[in-house]
């Protein structure tokens, strides 16, 4: 379980988050929008650690990510995290990127980082291009393998920040696949996007931010069809054109 | 002119240039070994780390290389009671020297790294080393190779310089013979013939690593 509790944060003067609170329960996937700028992406930071805040705590099964006597490299092995630009690292293949957390952080043998790897290629169906350099994949593969990434250290729960907004459209719709099958298996998300359908299909709620803000949440239906604010509905319009 | 000169004393030359070449092979290990951290301690955030690796970096690149051997050679003998080895004071002193170069061409390296690509590290549990050793100085090595390439055949000209304090590298051994035969132009026209080719060849790697790298664009 993740535990949002009340945290605030200021760059310099700027507030970026404002008394979010929120919790995700295990097997529960949780949608995230908003418009740009309004803090969806420094939230998930804050969870896994990444960002400090200065209010507040992230409680994650229990462990507070902002006590610093926290081990936060220990914690963010249980929650994967993918990017909007992929972040694969350029001088590694495929394969290579998603067997070193296992070797280097679990301590695994090549054979096994190798066994899990082939696993989880098949998984998001990248079985074709293993000894490929990121630099010669789509960017649809590239995403693909980065999930590959992240599932290789068997993380509890999964962080998605805008994993579509960089790719092409015929691109989308094989990350969504792999991004539906995962929350269909009883993944943990937290999922930043505005791909609406994906979120038809798998949000078991849906936040909606602004200026920091949570400013709506509710079941997909309820937030689609019935926004109460009027930035959720000015957003609804100008996201379904 | 009268090469039998080189060639009467061509072994006692190219013994020279192995010494030249060990003194070039430890200044470059150490050098960027030492310049690997030095960059990363140029960018840390912890102010312990900082402020002592820029100080360090400015200090020595505001320095005369001569006066950095100078200073292992005569003062640290002074201050540790113990005379130095020219070999080994000639060492300490181009990689203390050097590594500052080495540290500002990897520093600019770790700059060309996007920060979500370190946070993509540290999302699957590597810590701050882990993210260094297999992701930061790989890819900075890989992308600088031109820069590093060019600074260490600048390190391997410098190292001429430890002549100075009697280390019998090429152009020390050049002068010695020179002093018995006097013959000026062909044994420093020779040595620096020496330098050329080896220098050359470096350069044309260099260039070759750079025209990979734009044409495959992979890193």
């Amino acid at each position: 379980m993740i535990e949002i509790k009340n945290i605030s944060k200021w760059f310099g003067d700027f507030q970026v988050l404002a008394d979010v609170d929120e919790t995700i329960n295990k097997g529960k996937a949780v949608v995230i929008c908003g418009p740009s700028g309004s803090g969806k992406s420094t939230l998930l930071r804050c969870v896994n650690g990444l960002e400090p805040f200065q209010k507040g705590e992230v409680l994650v099964d229990g462990i507070s990510v902002g006590d610093p006597k926290t081990n936060l490299y220990k914690l963010r092995e249980k929650i994967g995290m993918v990017f909007q630009r992929f972040e694969l690292y350029p001088h590694m293949t495929a394969v290579e990127n998603i067997m070193l957390a296992p070797m280097k952080v679990r301590g695994w043998s090549k054979d096994q980082a190798r066994a899990k790897a082939d696993e989880l290629l098949k998984r998001v169906d990248m079985t074709e291009r293993t000894e490929s350099y990121p630099a010669n994949l789509s960017g649809g593969q590239q995403q693909r393998i980065a999930i590959a990434r992240s599932l290789a250290m068997e993380p509890s729960y999964m962080m998605f920040d805008e994993p579509t907004s960089a790719l092409d459209p015929e691109m989308i719709k094989e990350v969504l696949e792999v991004m539906i099958e995962l929350a269909k298996a009883g993944m943990t998300m937290l999922c930043v996007t505005h791909e609406m359908g994906f979120a038809k299909e798998v949000a078991d709620e849906i936040i909606f931010m602004d200026e920091g803000r949570i400013v709506e949440r509710g079941t997909y239906d309820n937030f689609f069809n019935n926004p109460q604010t009027d930035r959720a509905k000015t957003f609804l319009s100008q996201i379904l054109d | 002119m009268m090469f039998d000169v080189i060639v009467r004393n061509f072994s006692y030359l190219m013994g020279g240039l192995w010494i030249t070449f060990q003194l070039s092979f430890f200044a470059l290990l150490g050098g960027i070994g030492l310049g690997m951290l030095v960059g990363l301690g140029r960018l840390s955030k912890n102010p312990w780390i900082y402020y002592p690796t820029t100080i360090y970096v400015n200090l020595l690149r505001n320095i005369p290389l001569i006066l950095v051997i100078f200073w292992f050679y005569f003062v640290m003998p002074v201050i540790s009671g113990k005379s130095m080895d020219p070999f080994i004071a000639a060492v300490i002193a181009f990689v203390v020297f050097e590594a500052t170069y080495f540290g500002e061409i990897f520093r600019a390296g770790y700059q060309t790294i996007s920060k979500d690509l370190i946070a993509a590290s540290y999302s699957t549990g590597m810590s701050y080393w882990q993210t260094s050793r297999y992701i930061l100085i790989p890819i900075a090595f890989k992308r600088m190779m031109p820069s590093l390439i060019t600074q260490a055949i600048v390190t391997f000209q410098d190292t001429s310089l430890a002549f100075v304090i009697g280390l019998p590298e090429l152009v020390r051994r050049s002068s010695i013979v020179d002093n018995m035969e006097v013959r000026s132009i062909e044994l420093y026209g020779f040595a620096a013939l020496v330098y050329f080719i080896v220098c050359y060849i470096g350069s044309q790697i260099s260039l070759y690593y750079e025209n990979q790298a734009r044409k495959v664009n992979l890193i």
